[in-house]
């Protein structure tokens, strides 16, 4: 009885899992089952990237930990100045502009990149004739080097650039737009560009996640009347909500660390009194140089580390919450 | 529990490994400059290859010659990241033993007891170089010389000449301050449409202490721009960027920004070193014959370039010979027939070689380069690092944008460079 019953549980037990038995490995001959290796064996398999995170980023990161309580320069040291950096940190001026605009580079690229990206995947999903030349269209930004980019687009926008060149002879304005010189049109031009540049990335994962929603739902929703912009909105974006979820993220974070397209754009100034640095220029303006100021770039690390973990735990908590 | 003494004892190992260590000035004893030279020594320039392959390794082959145990390993680094080298150099303890270092990288160096005092080790140096070459190698609070003077800069003005004449100016009769400068503007812009400009940068520290500002306090411990003459200047630049007198995107443009616009023939000014004509005919070799030089307006600024000795040099009497013999007044005069610069030894003063025009403009601007540097002054303390610099400009832009008065940008600049400068 006690063996029957065990019999049957076990075997109730796979069947509800959907997990099927493993065969026993079959060791190659002249090789030994991975139960008779010595006990170093896969430690010596994962000592190489072990060893190159512990050296390049788990090291880097303790020692930015400990320079952010120093007022170290590159050469020659420091002492221990305590939370002296951070309290610095609350009374500069720069770098609540440069949090400010951090916060509205990422309000504003992440509804632009969550969404424009779906809608483009939703249209070339579609399989009509030369739909390949729209895929590749869009796609090739995001393989330009950024920089690159972002020159392109500073002669583009310059006082003597096609923009305000067109923008004249067409009589829309008298005097050239200040797209690089004024604050907020330096960084609306700046997250222009990041749009531009990401559109084309955040489209080919939802076109991968697209594959996932089941073609019948759509064909069933339109069977009952429901039009394109409802299925969309009832079939597609919660089919690809995960996919969302996660590009939100990736959003948040790389809008929170931008630092190529402002830097360029501004020639490295950072705009007009500063006050188009992003928090990655001011680490950069610290950090550099023979006097460079390593302490205080490492407290602003810190403090970026910690802005950029915020959002990913209130998108992780509402998904949590959703789920 | 493991982990946790395995995480205590990281941490510990991280703030006990941090590289801390004291700021305190620290003096290397210099050898004395007596005795054969010995040993193999690096010596380390700063973009002459290819252009100046021959006669760098010309220098070498000679001093190999006449110092036979000797050996000298030349290593030649490329123009962009040439601090962030040097920097790594002398955080890894790797700095060559003789270094092509301007005085503003030879100053942090020196503050950590990495350089040689040359003044020490070479008593005769005071007779064989300008003093002002010498004196920027000469740092507040600390005591000796950092660094053997080896060429002199100074700056020039170039003035297109063809759009100039376009305009109805006179190419002969370019500005000689401030004020015509901005009457030449005005009537350059009203005569060009506005597609043409004649001014095309921010004022900067150099325009502060022409006007009679004083840059930084005798103690070198703060900076003190922020005067009524300093910001009367940046009112009428800003009035004269309200004018239109200056393209929108001088505000954020770079310090290269307006020799570049004159290149592309769009400002009709710039300022340059002696050899900017001869730059100027890779880039633009039509315009470089059109170009004018004239003297620079107000105190023309001293660009001083020159090597220093490692102070951990394990050849330290060799290295010393070289870089005297490298900038002995023989091979400063050969290099400076090579291009436009200028030797910091007192013998090349009387060469006719810098004070004659060969009858072009090149050679036009070489003379009035040479006659200026005999007025020439570091207007542009050595202290002045990037990061001051960045946030000097932002401060300037502002006022010259109109978004803050002159007054409340300067002392915002001065508090702030006051920080950095203390830090």
């Amino acid at each position: 009885m006690t063996a029957g019953h065990g019999t049957l549980g076990r075997a109730r037990g796979d069947a509800g899992s959907g997990r099927h038995v493993r065969p026993e490995p079959v060791p190659r001959p002249g090789r030994k089952p991975v139960a008779n290796q010595r006990w170093f064996t896969p430690w010596l398999l994962v000592a190489p990237a072990a060893i190159w995170l512990a050296v390049f980023n788990v090291w880097p990161s303790i020692n930015t930990v400990v320079l952010a309580f120093t007022n170290a320069k590159p050469i020659g040291g420091g002492h221990f100045t305590g939370p002296a950096n951070f309290r610095r940190a609350l009374n500069d001026d720069q770098l609540a502009d440069a949090l400010l605009n951090s916060v509205v580079f990422m309000l504003v690229c992440l509804p632009l990149l969550t969404f424009l990206p779906l809608l483009l995947a939703v249209l070339v999903e579609k399989r009509l004739p030369g739909i390949t030349f729209f895929r590749t269209a869009f796609y090739t930004p995001v393989i330009a080097s950024a920089v690159v980019v972002a020159v392109i687009w500073g002669w583009l926008l310059n006082e003597q650039g096609m923009i305000n060149g067109i923008a004249r002879q067409l009589k829309i304005i008298q005097e050239p737009l200040p797209f690089l010189t004024d604050r907020w049109l330096l960084l609306f031009s700046a997250i222009s560009l990041t749009v531009w540049k990401g559109l084309g990335y955040y489209m080919i994962i939802y076109l991968s996640a697209l594959g996932n929603v089941r073609r019948e739902l759509h064909e069933a929703a339109a069977v009952d009347g429901a039009g394109p912009v409802r299925r969309f909105f009832a079939i597609t974006v919660p089919g690809v909500r995960n996919t969302m979820l996660l590009i939100s993220v990736l959003i948040s974070v790389s809008a929170l660390r931008t630092f190529t397209e402002l830097y360029v754009l501004s020639k490295g100034t950072g705009g007009p009194g500063g006050r188009d640095m992003s928090v990655v220029m001011l680490i950069q303006m610290y950090s550099r140089g023979f006097t460079g100021h390593l302490g205080y770039a490492s407290a602003l690390s810190i403090l970026l580390f910690v802005l950029t973990i915020g959002p990913m735990l209130l998108l992780l908590r509402l998904n949590r919450k959703e789920a | 529990m493991r982990r946790y003494w395995a995480v205590l004892a990281l941490a510990a190992l991280a703030i006990a490994g941090c590289g801390l260590s004291s700021e305190t000035p620290r003096q290397e004893s210099a050898p004395a400059a007596s005795g054969p030279a010995k040993g193999k020594v690096t010596l380390q320039t700063w973009a002459l290859k290819p252009k100046f392959t021959d006669y760098v390794q010309g220098v070498i082959d000679a001093f190999e010659k006449q110092n036979p145990g000797v050996e000298v390993e030349w290593l030649d680094q490329p123009g962009d990241g040439y601090s962030e080298k040097v920097l790594s150099q002398a955080a890894g303890g790797t700095l060559p033993d003789v270094v092509n270092l301007p005085p503003d990288f030879a100053l942090p160096l020196a503050r950590q007891g990495l350089l040689l005092d040359v003044e020490k080790a070479d008593p005769k140096l005071a007779d064989e170089y300008v003093t002002g070459g010498i004196d920027a190698y000469r740092f507040a609070g600390l005591t000796g010389v950092f660094g053997y003077p080896w060429y002199l800069n100074t700056d020039v003005n170039y003035w297109n000449s063809e759009l100039l004449a376009k305009y109805g100016l006179d190419p002969g009769k370019p500005p000689a301050d401030l004020d015509e400068l901005i009457e030449q503007a005005r009537i350059l812009k009203d005569k060009s449409g506005g597609k043409v400009y004649l001014m095309s940068r921010k004022p900067g520290l150099g325009d502060f202490a022409d006007v009679g500002a004083k840059i930084l306090a005798d103690d070198g411990k703060s900076f003190v721009f922020n005067t009524p003459e300093a910001a009367a200047l940046l009112d009428k630049y800003r009035a004269a960027y309200k004018e239109g007198l200056l393209p929108k995107d001088v505000l954020t443009d770079a310090y290269a920004g307006n020799a570049k616009l004159f290149a592309e023939g769009r400002v009709a000014w710039t300022t340059g070193g002696a050899n900017y004509i001869d730059s100027l005919k890779t880039d633009n070799p039509t315009l470089a014959p059109k170009v004018v030089p004239s003297a620079a307006m107000g105190t023309p600024p001293l660009y001083v370039q020159g090597v220093s000795v490692s102070a951990k040099s394990r050849s330290p009497q060799a290295a010393i010979a070289l870089a005297r013999f490298l900038t002995n007044a023989e091979n400063q005069a050969a290099f400076a027939h090579l291009t436009s610069i200028f030797p910091s030894t007192k013998a090349s003063a009387g060469d006719p070689f810098f004070s004659k025009s060969d009858g072009t403009n090149a050679g036009d601007a070489k003379v009035i380069a040479f006659t200026s540097l005999a007025k020439a002054k570091m207007l542009q303390p050595v202290q002045f690092n990037d990061a001051m610099r960045k946030v000097m400009e932002q401060q300037i832009a502002l006022a010259v944008a109109g978004e803050t008065s002159a007054k409340e940008a300067l002392d915002t600049a001065v508090t702030k460079l006051n920080e950095l400068l203390n830090q």
